[in-house]
């Protein structure tokens, strides 16, 4: 009895914060699809109408695929991916001579990998900023990717998981003579999938969810990234809400599509790593 | 494992050359720039302390610096006690268990400047839903970041909605590795859900629970976007934060030295706290080794 009683609570704890973490997404991608002048009408006197759209429309979404959204949508795209695919070979490498090799100065440039996953890159981006427009870099795409890709929170990741590949597979590769590079590349990069999809996954949010850098970094219209340009109308031109609930629908949306497909090893990878 | 001597920092090198001039570049020249400033004709000129004695007596600057440190000691901890309880709630299985694991994930997928506005949004007090739910359910209604007493705690609510389901996953891992007998063997002997929480589950959670506050640490340190896209530092500078006040020292008032001196301060107490927080990690690293 008291048992069922304490199922029925933990449900109802569950529900009820799922409603909290749930509703303002469901809210924002449902107003998108309401005619601009329904998204607030319903808002203020609460009732099954706020919650209900009356009437669908797609125009929200015409307006900013017509304008310079997919612009936006893209370049971050692209810097995102970009920061990925380096980041993956650059911090499991460090990750991989990390776990594998003693060498001196080991323990030092391992303790600078973990102050540099404890210093929050805002910390930075205004000497950064200095240090870009000095070397001219300010308001190009590789100011965007390059500052990120090289991690210590990815490089401890890799690190972690490959300190749990039994070395001895690694001695018989090497008395067969086939070099470290050979090696990392056919052996350990092959049985990390989990590990790089996680990394992958953090990398990505993480790009994605960029904004103070990127606002400083650039200042041409052509290289903002989703947050910037949805942020500057929010500023800019407050009265057009379709257009931002529309930009800011897809901006959540597209982040979500990996997130749902890297999901499950993302949980069981991180998993291994807390538990190290 | 042996190797020629060079072959591990061949594979270093990519990430140490990343870090060395993205990260460990920019804190030298906040540091040399810090002690510069600009003439009337706009050349870099030294100046020496001059920038941070200005700092010092500037009650703008101080109080941004009491209102990053509060900010800092209610969410860190706020959130990582929301995240186990997130945490312990999903911990065992039942139905629709992953479901609500995924749902409570969601949010770390909509990144901190959409955070932003759509609970900006959403707290509206004329246009906002939720206070038009308050209204509904006869309660008044709130002004949550338009009032100089409320701001800051709609700040670290809206950011624990974003943050809390990210830093469960790293609880959850850590207690899904606890094994089920320690607290069947706990409850055998008569113990209650709470005298098994805190002296079987908690001791055993110390290291998830270390890891989770040093990076929860990193990320909301110095956060930046909801400050400048909904508060502006207001109302009455009650969210203005220290990365907001050098972001203003620096873009809207043209000041770099000043900016690049509230950035070398901000280095140092961060400095101070990873330095702490390594301690932390590494006698807990060779405790598990």
């Amino acid at each position: 009895m008291r048992r069922r009683a304490l199922a029925i609570l933990r449900y109802v704890a569950l529900v009820l914060i799922a409603t909290v973490l749930l509703l303002p997404i469901y809210w924002l991608i449902m107003s998108s699809f309401r005619p601009a002048g329904d998204i607030f009408r319903y808002a203020g006197q609460f009732g099954l109408e706020t919650l209900v759209p009356q009437r669908l429309t797609l125009e929200n979404y015409q307006q900013i695929f017509a304008a310079s959204f997919p612009r936006a949508l893209f370049n971050s795209l692209f810097v995102c991916l970009a920061t990925v695919a380096l980041g993956v070979l650059v911090n499991s490498m460090a990750g991989f001579a990390f776990a594998v090799f003693d060498f001196p100065f080991k323990k030092a440039l391992f303790v600078a990998v973990l102050l540099s996953f404890m210093m929050p890159f805002e910390s930075i981006v205004i000497p950064l900023y200095t240090l870009m427009r000095t070397l001219r870099w300010t308001d190009t795409y590789a100011a965007l990717i390059l500052p990120e890709v090289a991690g210590g929170l990815i490089i401890f990741l890799f690190r972690q998981f490959f300190l749990g590949i039994p070395k001895e597979i690694y001695e018989a590769a090497r008395i067969d003579g086939a070099s470290w590079w050979r090696i990392y590349l056919q052996m350990t990069l092959p049985l990390s999938g989990p590990t790089i999809a996680t990394a992958s996954l953090m990398m990505f949010i993480h790009q994605w969810d960029a904004f103070f850098w990127p606002l400083v970094a650039t200042s041409s219209a052509d290289l903002a990234v989703v947050q910037v340009a949805i942020a500057r109308n929010m500023t800019l031109e407050q009265a057009n809400w379709g257009a931002l609930f529309a930009s800011a629908s897809t901006a959540v949306i597209v982040a979500a599509i990996p997130f749902f497909i890297l999901q499950r090893s993302y949980v069981r990878v991180v998993a291994v790593q807390a538990d190290k | 494992m042996p190797a020629r001597r060079w072959i591990p920092y061949a594979f270093l090198a990519p990430a140490l050359l990343g870090l060395v001039i993205f990260r460990f570049t920019p804190i030298c020249l906040s540091l040399v720039g810090s002690f510069f400033g600009q003439s009337i004709r706009g050349d870099s000129i030294f100046v020496g302390v001059k920038n941070y004695a200005e700092l010092l007596g500037d009650p703008a600057f101080w109080s941004a610096v009491t209102t990053t440190l509060i900010f800092n000691l209610i969410i860190n901890p706020f959130q990582v006690v929301c995240a186990l309880a997130l945490a312990m709630l999903v911990r065992r299985p039942a139905r629709f268990i992953d479901v609500f694991r995924a749902s409570f994930l969601l949010p770390m997928t909509v990144s901190i400047a959409l955070t932003s506005i759509i609970w900006s949004i959403m707290l509206d007090p004329t246009l906002g839903p939720v206070n038009g739910f308050l209204r509904w359910a006869g309660l008044p209604p709130q002004p949550f970041f338009r009032s100089a007493d409320q701001a800051l705690t709609t700040l670290i609510l809206v950011a624990t909605w974003k943050g809390a389901g990210y830093w469960m996953v790293f609880l959850l891992a850590g207690l899904l590795a606890i094994p089920k007998e320690l607290d069947e063997s706990a409850s055998i002997d008569g113990a209650n859900a709470w005298q098994r929480f805190f002296g079987v589950t908690l001791p055993l959670m110390k290291r998830p629970l270390a890891f989770v506050l040093v990076a929860d640490t990193a990320a909301n340190f110095l956060l930046f976007a909801p400050v400048y896209i909904v508060t502006n530092g207001g109302p009455n500078g009650a969210t203005q934060l220290l990365m907001f006040e050098a972001y203003q020292a620096a873009f809207a008032f043209l000041n770099h030295g000043r900016s690049l001196a509230i950035s070398t301060i901000i280095l140092v107490i961060i400095l101070v706290i990873a330095l702490f927080e390594l301690r932390l990690f590494r006698s807990e690293d060779e405790t598990v080794a």
